[in-house]
């Protein structure tokens, strides 16, 4: 299939595309948003595109359940980190009253 | 099919960039999950959008939108010193990346053959067949799962008491 | 017992070695037996070795322990050359030095440092030893150089005053730049010769082609000349030897009379075909030596301290006896040493009795009246001061007027300049001994406490004087019916090597010339004694009728502030310039701080990385993933 109709018909370039443009949003999201929720969610949206141009490789190989396995785990660490992060900002948010990244910056030379 | 998958998804995203209120980004968000299980399930995958639904939408986006409106901070606040060099160096950034990504994709001999070669639909992942893989081959890798999953909620608690 | 003979030098380091390291713990008794008995072992085993060298065919006797140095064309032993120039000089250094150790002991005696002394005393005598018994010029080299440390050592022994470390200091600096001169020359003998063990050097010399042996050897032998000037204290480099006075009199006795300044002689004489060789430098050397003859007497005539007239006067000897090299008289040259080394050793000594009875006294103007109360002290002087004037009869008669006709050969000019020389010398001694013993005493005090020295200080001066009278009997020339038999002796040292020996029978008015020379003396002196026999009065007077002429000779010539203005002052503030400009400048400012600023300011640019920011960080790590993502997929 030409690129185009690739994409256009969900052959394995589309799958592709889509998740680098997920990537590229997410990725966009971090370094644009002061706010760390907001950049929170633009990881969350990064580990997502790494997730969808796994299983995409996954089904053009013969649907290999590891690739679903390793899926899993890409949640279950994906939980921890959401866990963890979101405990840190409550943390910053308790001690300097905001979520501004910008403004927990007294690592500063 | 597709299209529609991936027109959702993207401008879930989309609008979580763009949207200033951050209660209203995460519900974008969830939006773009819900096209990702689409997406899953369109690569013969129903088990990945189910746990894409269940976990990702279910259990991390709520305990944001937890946060969020715990935390009370709807509004993005005002900037403390515009830095316009770092903006557009990062939209330039993100766009020369969108762009030479998908060009390379288009462009790769070897992403065309696979394309080609696994056309075929193949069978619908289902949970046995899961199963069966973490607990045969991957046990370990689950228990540690377990470990740091354990670890996790510890820190998670620990880094939220008021007095330590 | 040849193969026991390098203990002759080994012994007395030995000696200063426990002085040095166990002297202070070990007292003062054994200080004592340890130091006079070393010097006295290597004089028994130089009296061994001379009889040793007697026995040998041509006198010479060679002995190798082992090498040193090889290195390509470049070979250097421990070897010991003992022919009659060396063994003379060994026995002058182990026996003069024997009786001033043994003088030492009573004239130091209450002396803190006491081991000290005796340890750098002992360290001489090994330095010496070796200067004179190297058989290379290497081995002779250090020496030469050890020598002269030593000599710096002692000097400034009395560490305590602020004038005796700065004389030492001039002594030792003034004598590095004769160095030089000795370092170069030796390395253009090397490359002449390709040798440095003198008897290589001295069988090689007569076959160098003449016009390439000419000026090399020339420039060779001046250069040793200017090294020579600065260890025997002759014009230009003579500036140390009155100031060296600030050390113990022993030593002075030592170092600055008999021996160490007779080096620069020594090595000529070593080297003497060599020198031969050179005629220019010939000249140089009978020229300077004869000006620093007259000069140094000329300023002897009006000195006060006692010990400052001895030094000009052991500048002016050596000046003779480098006029007598200067005129093709090395063994005329040699002799002088000799007798010079027991005279003036004994007057040194007997001014060093002199001072010891006053209490310290080494102003002549204080003095007087002592000749009935030191009277061993007096008629030893006596002894020596008629052998420096050249007494009819004594050793320095016959030595200095050897000298004085070989430059009346050589040339009456410079004869002129010896004989008003030896006026002068006359003179001034008869001038110092007639203000130190004759008249009434000046400083009552003093006077009253005068007392004869003790026996370990009087019997050395016995020795030396019987020595001075009668030592001549060596040198008798044929002028006078004797057979020079010290020329005889010396001759197969001086000549070694040579294959014709430039050698002819003088003729010429010796007798004439020697009389007129020695009826001058004897006149001159008798004015000196009767000028002075009632004290210095006559001096004063003469000062107020002649005040420049008195106030130059008192002030040297004025030459140590010549060298402090012309050469000091600009060398200190070239000095100051290198430091204010390189030092502080280059090396501190660019070498080392500039690094550091730029250190620093590198450092505080990229300190602007850190900003604490997330999104910063974060797009850095997003930037380089780009450019590594760009460079792999490339």
């Amino acid at each position: 299939m030409t690129g185009m109709d690739a994409i256009l018909q969900g052959g394995l370039q589309g799958y592709l595309v889509v998740a680098l443009l997920l990537f590229a949003i997410g990725l966009a999201a971090v370094l644009l948003r002061r706010t760390l929720l907001m950049q929170f969610m633009g990881v969350e949206l990064m580990l997502n595109a790494a997730n969808v141009a796994l299983l995409a490789f996954a089904r053009f190989r013969g649907g290999d359940s590891q690739a679903t396995v390793f899926y899993l785990f890409i949640i279950a660490v994906a939980a921890c980190e959401a866990a963890v992060g979101l405990a840190l900002v409550i943390g910053l948010y308790r001690h300097r009253d905001t979520t501004d990244s910008d403004r927990a910056a007294s690592l500063k030379q | 099919m597709f299209i529609t998958f991936a027109l959702i998804t993207l401008l879930g995203a989309l609008g979580m960039l763009l949207q200033k209120n951050v209660i209203v980004a995460g519900l974008f968000m969830v939006a773009a999950f819900f096209g990702v299980a689409g997406l899953f399930v369109l690569l013969a995958n129903p088990v990945a959008a189910a746990l894409q639904v269940i976990v990702y939408t279910g259990a991390i986006m709520v305990l944001v939108l937890f946060v969020i409106m715990m935390l009370n901070s709807h509004e993005e606040e005002k900037a403390q010193s515009s830095r316009p060099v770092q903006r557009w160096v990062s939209v330039a950034l993100v766009t020369a990346l969108a762009f030479g990504a998908v060009k390379l994709v288009l462009a790769s001999p070897g992403l065309k053959a696979l394309a080609q070669s696994g056309a075929a639909l193949p069978e619908a992942m289902t949970l046995q067949k899961v199963g069966v893989t973490l607990f045969a081959d991957h046990l370990l890798g689950f228990e540690v799962a377990g470990l740091l999953l354990l670890a996790a909620m510890i820190g998670a608690v620990a880094l939220t008491k008021r007095n330590l | 017992m040849n193969k026991y003979y390098w203990l002759i030098p080994i012994l007395p380091l030995l000696g200063s070695a426990f002085n040095g390291l166990l002297g202070k713990r070990a007292g003062k008794g054994a200080v004592t037996v340890v130091g006079l008995g070393v010097v006295l072992g290597s004089l028994l085993l130089a009296a061994s070795a001379f009889f040793a060298m007697k026995g040998m065919p041509d006198h010479r006797l060679v002995l190798n322990y082992g090498e040193w140095m090889a290195t390509g064309s470049l070979s250097v032993p421990f070897g010991l050359t003992i022919d009659p120039l060396s063994c003379t000089m060994m026995l002058v250094i182990t026996g003069i030095g024997f009786l001033i150790h043994l003088y030492s002991v009573g004239y130091m005696h209450e002396d803190e440092g006491y081991y000290r002394f005796f340890c750098y005393l002992n360290l001489f005598v090994f330095f010496m030893l070796t200067l004179v018994l190297g058989s290379s010029l290497v081995l002779m080299f250090v020496g030469w150089e050890g020598v002269g440390l030593c000599s710096y050592l002692l000097i400034g022994y009395f560490y305590e005053t602020d004038f005796a470390p700065d004389a030492g200091l001039k002594a030792f600096l003034t004598n590095r730049v004769g160095d030089l001169g000795v370092s170069i020359g030796m390395l253009v003998l090397f490359a002449a010769f390709g040798t440095l063990t003198v008897s290589d050097i001295l069988t090689q010399a007569g076959h160098l082609a003449p016009e390439v042996g000419f000026g090399v050897l020339t420039f060779a032998t001046l250069m040793l000349f200017f090294g020579a000037t600065g260890k025997s204290a002759q014009l230009p480099l003579y500036l140390w030897l009155p100031d060296a006075m600030a050390g113990p009199t022993p030593v002075s006795a030592l170092i600055h009379a008999a021996t160490m300044v007779t080096s620069g002689i020594y090595m000529i004489c070593r080297l003497a075909p060599v020198f031969t060789l050179a005629p220019i430098t010939m000249d140089v050397v009978a020229w300077v030596g004869g000006a620093t003859a007259l000069f140094a007497a000329t300023i002897g005539l009006v000195q006060r301290d006692i010990k400052k007239v001895l030094a000009y006067s052991t500048v002016s000897q050596l000046g003779y006896m480098f006029l007598g090299l200067g005129a093709s008289g090395f063994a005329a040259g040699f002799f002088h040493v000799f007798t010079h080394a027991w005279f003036k050793a004994l007057l040194f000594l007997g001014a060093g009795s002199v001072i010891h009875a006053l209490h310290h006294e080494q102003d002549l103007f204080k003095m007087g009246g002592l000749k009935s109360k030191t009277k061993i002290t007096f008629i030893t002087m006596v002894a020596g001061t008629v052998a420096i004037m050249g007494f009819p009869g004594t050793s320095g008669f016959f030595s200095k007027d050897e000298i004085l006709y070989l430059a009346f050969l050589k040339s009456p000019a410079l004869w002129v300049i010896g004989v008003l020389g030896a006026c002068c010398t006359s003179f001034y001694m008869w001038r110092l001994m007639a203000l130190t013993f004759w008249g009434e005493p000046r400083d009552h005090h003093a006077h009253d406490h005068a007392h004869e020295s003790p026996l370990t200080m009087t019997l050395p001066l016995i020795v030396l004087a019987l020595g001075s009278l009668f030592w001549g009997f060596w040198g008798v020339p044929e002028a006078f019916g004797g057979h020079f038999a010290v020329g005889e002796w010396l001759k197969p040292a001086l000549t070694y090597g040579q294959t014709h020996a430039a050698h002819g029978h003088h003729a010429g008015p010796a007798v004439l010339l020697a009389v007129i020379s020695t009826g001058l003396g004897l006149g001159f002196g008798f004015l000196g004694w009767k000028t002075f026999k009632n004290g210095p009065a006559p001096e004063l007077a003469f000062a107020a009728k002649f005040p420049f002429v008195h106030n130059l000779l008192l002030n040297k010539y004025y030459v140590d502030e010549g060298v402090e203005l012309y050469l000091l002052r600009p060398t200190r503030w070239f000095g100051n310039l290198l430091w204010k400009l390189f030092d502080v400048i280059l090396i501190d400012g660019v070498g080392v701080n500039l690094p550091g600023a730029l250190t620093r300011v590198f450092g505080d640019f990229t300190a602007l990385l850190q900003t604490g920011r997330v999104r910063n960080y974060a797009l850095s790590m997003a930037l380089g993933t780009a450019v590594l993502l760009y460079v792999f997929l490339k």
